[in-house]
């Protein structure tokens, strides 16, 4: 998909010097870069250190940029290279080893006999914040990076499967891992903080 | 066709992204009008999904962009 007109417009003037317009393009997927380094880092320092440190690579390489994809999916690319890279430094190991058990094919969720929808307004408690980084954090790596990029960035099945290297199946059966489970951790924790009892029936 | 509560389960995920046959989810929705439990999955799964959704649950740390200027700009000047 190619970028939108106005922002290919932007990278042509900054390429062809106005290099301080670059802070007008990046500004709109700042929080995106951050995610997908917070997905893969899991803390608010590494997250950001990586982030900018995306930012500023995409910066000295714009020219190798091409416009075959969306300008901010190249940014995220890079930003996950970056936190990857920094991840394993960190780890002092290889990531998460894709083999790991086969998908449960044998899955029950946590049983309710009813949801009361929890507003959006709930996310003004930091407490309910905190429930949620923890409970996203908990996931493995490959069904983080899926559900950020799928849930939290709204990229679509075909992009987040380009962006990461894997079939569209794989994020299917990822994306449906990641979302019961954290619908799981959830359930039981959010409605303790907002009425004070568990959703169990 | 008559669906048992753990084909649904398996094919939540796939139903709240649109992306079923129209028959699977036609019995699908067969289903969850008779299945409480289903019913609830189906309803708090989505709600976890807008709630992680939304700005406010992931915010950038302070002081982010301004940081990332002084980054950005300590560069154009040495470039």
């Amino acid at each position: 998909m190619p970028d939108d007109p106005a922002e290919s417009l932007l990278i042509e003037r900054i390429r062809q010097g106005e290099r301080e317009l670059f802070y007008e393009l990046v500004r709109p997927h700042e929080r995106a870069v951050y995610l997908v380094a917070y997905s893969v880092l899991k803390n608010e320092a590494d997250a950001e250190d990586a982030a900018q440190e995306a930012i500023l690579k995409a910066f000295r390489s714009l020219a190798k940029f091409r416009g075959e994809s969306r300008f901010q999916h190249w940014l995220i690319k890079i930003a996950f290279n970056e936190a990857r890279m920094r991840y394993r430094k960190r780890q002092g190991e290889k990531l998460q080893s894709l083999d790991e058990p086969a998908e449960d094919e044998h899955y029950t969720p946590l049983q309710i006999r009813d949801w009361r929808e929890l507003p959006p307004e709930v996310l003004e408690r930091r407490e309910v914040r905190e429930e949620i980084h923890q409970a996203i954090a908990a996931l493995g790596d490959k069904y983080r990076e899926v559900l950020v990029l799928r849930d939290i960035e709204e990229l679509n099945i075909a992009e987040t499967a380009q962006l990461l290297g894997i079939t569209e199946a794989t994020v299917k059966v990822r994306l449906f891992r990641a979302r019961l489970k954290l619908r799981d951790t959830l359930v039981e924790r959010l409605p303790a903080h907002i009425r004070g009892k568990k959703a169990r029936a | 066709m008559i669906l048992d509560c753990k084909h649904v389960w398996r094919e939540i995920s796939n139903y709240l992204d649109g992306d079923l046959d129209p028959a699977l989810r036609r019995d699908i929705e067969l289903h969850l009008e008779t299945c409480r439990h289903c019913a609830a999955l189906l309803d708090s799964t989505h709600n976890v999904l807008v709630l992680i959704a939304d700005e406010r649950t992931f915010r950038l740390p302070i002081g982010f962009h301004e940081r990332l200027m002084k980054r950005l700009k300590d560069e154009v000047e040495a470039d």
